[in-house]
């Protein structure tokens, strides 16, 4: 059923553009009941909720819903006004769990309250922030210097006899990003397990507002390190999108080489990361990071820069690619998948390897769908969904890229699909760099009024970008990293593993610090 | 007078390598898995830094935290003197009756973990309870182990069971050497039981307990752990080549033990590198079973030495 069927269905109407239709007004009343409907009797996927601060044009707060119907290629975006005096409207949490942080987000950021939430405790906000802060309103200004409150955070607990508690965090001992974890044990079997992250808050989405679309750029690739070029591709998507501007085919390839060779890089770090550092089995982590490293040079050698950075901008790519720098692109990448494998056979066939990873970590796909788990977390626990297949991009839509998933969603299940999807990534390398590179590589984006959704499937999962502009310059940005879906997963695959096994959980979902604390 | 010689050439030689031991262990396994390493000499270094660091002790510690260190060091000194790791027949080797040795292992390992609860932090608790659990499982294969070469020797101390003349003729011993092994392992926090080299807290045991630790007291405490690899790395050396200790106190015999001692150490080191860098670390669940096996070698020997000598 597409988009304009489902609308049909429920007796309204929406405006498209692209493979975006949106339902704008509807009424505070009726908007959950709504969206409750388009999950509940049609089954789509809520992919994402953000709000938006409207009040200069008297319009009060926006909440703004995305659904995504896969089948159909489409995206279904349902929006309502709250009025500025109660900003107030009745928790879609109750019936679509996928959207538990994004409303927690939206109080603690906009302010706004979604009514019987099962859990409305502070997401962003720690105790040290006063209460009523609302960071993303238009009348806060970036550089306010708060006062240091000491407000209630409180953290799942529970007592009994033998159940300790133990708080890990935020300092880490490994060079990772901070985060707090509070686990309730009994003996070694772990009972519940939270966590509490953005301690680290840069105030992305702040400070993009404002800026001219060429100015965020730079914001938007440095959100997340490892996701450069993703985050790049979706925030150019979405402002092709909204301009309507037709990428000509050559840049269209070279999206793809380098989301994949972003792909190719990750992958290796992760499947080194799981299996040397998680389980012990050094001797994987020792040569795994020695071949990321070869990644990591290559994109020095062609790009300047260690990351995949500062070559996918809105209209294009920001050069075309030699022969002898596609023909380098091949060798390493091939190299580097070649002795990837060669790896991962030498873990699958170490029993003790094998013995630490399954059935570690089990991810049930309910669970999955529930949270609205996304990426590898998801196709390792049999959901088969993919960006790249179900909303194609880039060059995506000829390509067509094939899209494994698992069923058993433990560790060695997201650990297999790595090695398996640089196999895929390796044939679509192959293909852009032995086809003909040649033509435009750049058109000019007229950036116009209005909003646009970019949405990519990174090597994490999928990354979306919805971007509001007016008068050539961005009014509000909300990039969404596919962590701040996976990370409430760890809470549903820790209980029933013992708290030396939880390691290899976390590095198992490989979540994103910086992409969740914008 | 011999005697005190010999006993005094093996502590010096034995307190000297320790650091070298670890250190070299550390360099095998980056080769093996093709990283450039560190210069074996290092451990040296890093216990000298240690030394002239600054201790931070947390205020919810007791006297027990300080007293900690001492104890451990003290006990693997006591192994030092009284096990024959370099010269047999030492002036002290009387005192190294199996039950005592199993004593003072014990003793060292109650000192580390109350050392680990001393903080009241998380981890060190998490620690204290895992080597608890652990060491439940290690103490009775580590008699058993023993009372089977006792049996096959007729002798207590372990001294004059490995210079006995049929320490390696009676095949009742082979599953209590293999025993030996794995208990040596799990004694060290070695692989599959425990990885030295980890940084995740919530995976460690033995370096859980001490994180606490810092400055001199750390010192004392890597030392000791580091003596106690050479005391059984020597041990399990000792036992397969008894003829290269030395027995009486002549420059020859001596010179021709000490490069021996080298030899074993490097040839243990470079096995115990290469187990570390073949398999993962085991899940915590399956230590049990592990150390069952380890006791079921050692009681499979005892049995075997006890018809041996019935019959």
């Amino acid at each position: 059923m597409n988009a304009q069927e489902i609308l049909h269905n429920v007796k309204l109407s929406g405006t498209t553009q692209g493979s975006l239709v949106t339902v704008e007004r509807v009424s505070q009343d009726a908007f959950t009941l709504l969206c409750n409907r388009l999950s509940l009797e049609f089954k789509l996927p809520l992919s994402l909720l953000y709000a938006t601060d409207n009040r200069k044009k008297g319009k009060g707060f926006g909440v703004h819903v995305l659904f995504s119907l896969d089948a159909s290629h489409e995206w279904l975006l349902v929006e309502t006004s709250l009025p500025e005096a109660n900003p107030t409207y009745e928790s879609l949490t109750k019936t679509i769990m996928e959207a538990h942080w994004y409303e927690r987000y939206a109080m603690d950021m906009f302010g706004i309250k979604a009514e019987g939430h099962p859990d409305p405790r502070r997401l962003v906000h720690h105790e040290n922030v006063p209460k009523n802060t609302h960071p993303l309103r238009k009348d806060f200004a970036w550089n306010t210097k708060m006062e240091h409150a000491n407000e209630p955070y409180p953290m799942h607990h529970i007592e009994g006899e033998g159940i300790f508690e133990i708080p890990v965090g935020p300092i880490h001992a490994g060079i990772i990003e901070p985060g707090h974890f509070r686990f309730n044990v009994a003996g070694e079997r772990i009972i519940t397990l939270e966590g509490k992250l953005f301690f680290t808050h840069k105030g992305v989405e702040k400070l993009m507002e404002g800026k001219t679309v060429e100015e965020a750029l730079p914001y938007i690739e440095r959100i997340s390190g490892d996701m450069s070029a993703s985050f790049s591709l979706a925030y150019a998507l979405a402002l092709e999108n909204l301009s309507h501007t037709n990428v000509p085919e050559c840049a269209q390839q070279l999206r793809v080489l380098v989301t994949e060779l972003e792909r190719i890089t990750m992958h290796t770090h992760d499947i080194a990361n799981m299996a040397g550092m998680g389980t012990g089995f050094t001797v994987m982590a020792a040569h795994g990071f020695r071949v990321k490293e070869k990644m990591m040079r290559l994109s020095e050698r062609v790009f300047g820069n260690r990351f995949w950075r500062g070559y996918i901008a809105p209209g294009g790519v920001s050069k075309s690619l030699s022969v002898e720098e596609l023909r380098d692109i091949q060798k390493t990448t091939k190299e580097v998948v070649d002795e990837m494998q060669d790896l991962f056979e030498l873990g699958r066939h170490s029993d003790g390897l094998r013995e630490r990873l399954e059935t570690t970590g089990v991810l049930a796909k309910d669970v999955a769908v529930a949270f609205g788990a996304l990426g590898l977390s998801a196709r390792g626990s049999g959901v088969d969904r993919d960006v790249r297949r179900d909303h194609p991009y880039a060059a995506y839509g000829e390509m067509k890229p094939e899209v494994l998933t698992f069923e058993k969603g433990d560790v060695y299940a997201r650990w297999k699909l790595r090695a398996l999807e640089m196999i895929e990534s390796m044939k679509l390398v192959e293909a852009v760099c032995s086809s003909n590179n040649e033509g435009a590589t750049h058109v000019e984006v007229q950036a116009k009024d209005g909003m646009g959704i970019g949405a990519v499937e990174a090597w994490r999962g999928e990354t979306l970008v919805a971007v509001y502009v007016e008068n050539g310059r961005i009014t509000r940005c909300v990039p969404r990293d596919p962590s701040f879906c996976n990370w409430a997963l760890f809470g549903a695959i820790g209980p029933g593993n013992i708290i030396p096994d939880f390691p290899l959980c976390n590095k198992s979902l490989d979540l994103s610090y910086s992409g969740t604390d914008l | 007078m011999n005697s005190i010689l010999l006993t005094l050439v093996q502590f010096v030689a034995t307190l000297a390598i320790a650091p070298f031991v670890v250190g070299l262990v550390r360099l095998f396994k980056a080769r093996l898995q093709g990283r450039h390493g560190a210069s074996p000499f290092l451990p040296y270094i890093t216990y000298a830094t240690l030394l002239k660091k600054q201790m931070v002790i947390s205020k919810s510690t007791s006297w027990v935290f300080r007293l900690v260190p001492f104890v451990v060091l003290a006990s693997t000194l006591f192994l030092v003197c009284v096990l024959p790791l370099v010269v047999f027949g030492g002036a002290l080797s009387h005192l190294g009756h199996f039950m005592i040795i199993a004593g003072v292992l014990a003793l060292g390992t109650a000192f580390l973990v109350m050392g680990g609860l001393e903080s009241a932090s998380a981890f060190g608790g998490m620690g204290a309870s895992r080597e608890m659990t652990l060491a439940s499982l290690v103490e009775p294969a580590m008699i058993a182990t023993f009372a089977t070469f006792a049996v096959v020797t007729g002798a207590f101390t372990v001294d004059t069971m490995f210079a006995s003349a049929n320490i390696l003729t009676s095949p009742a011993l082979l599953p209590a050497i293999a025993a030996l092994i794995m208990i040596a392992l799990a004694e060290n926090a070695r692989y599959p039981v425990d990885n030295p080299a980890t940084h995740l807290e919530l995976t460690m045991v033995h370096e859980a307990m001490v994180l606490e630790y810092s400055g001199p007291y750390l010192a004392m405490l890597e030392y000791a752990s580091g003596l106690k690899l050479t005391i059984f790395s020597l041990l399990v050396a000792n036992v397969l080549f008894p003829m290269t200790l030395a027995v009486d106190a002549t420059l020859i015999a001596i010179i021709m033990a000490l490069g021996w001692m080298i030899i074993k150490v490097v040839i243990v080191s470079f096995l115990l590198a290469l187990l570390e860098s073949m398999i993962a670390k085991m899940r915590f669940y399956r230590m049990q079973e592990y150390l069952t096996i380890a006791f079921f070698f050692a009681l499979a020997g005892l049995v075997f030495a006890l018809i041996h000598i019935t019959l």
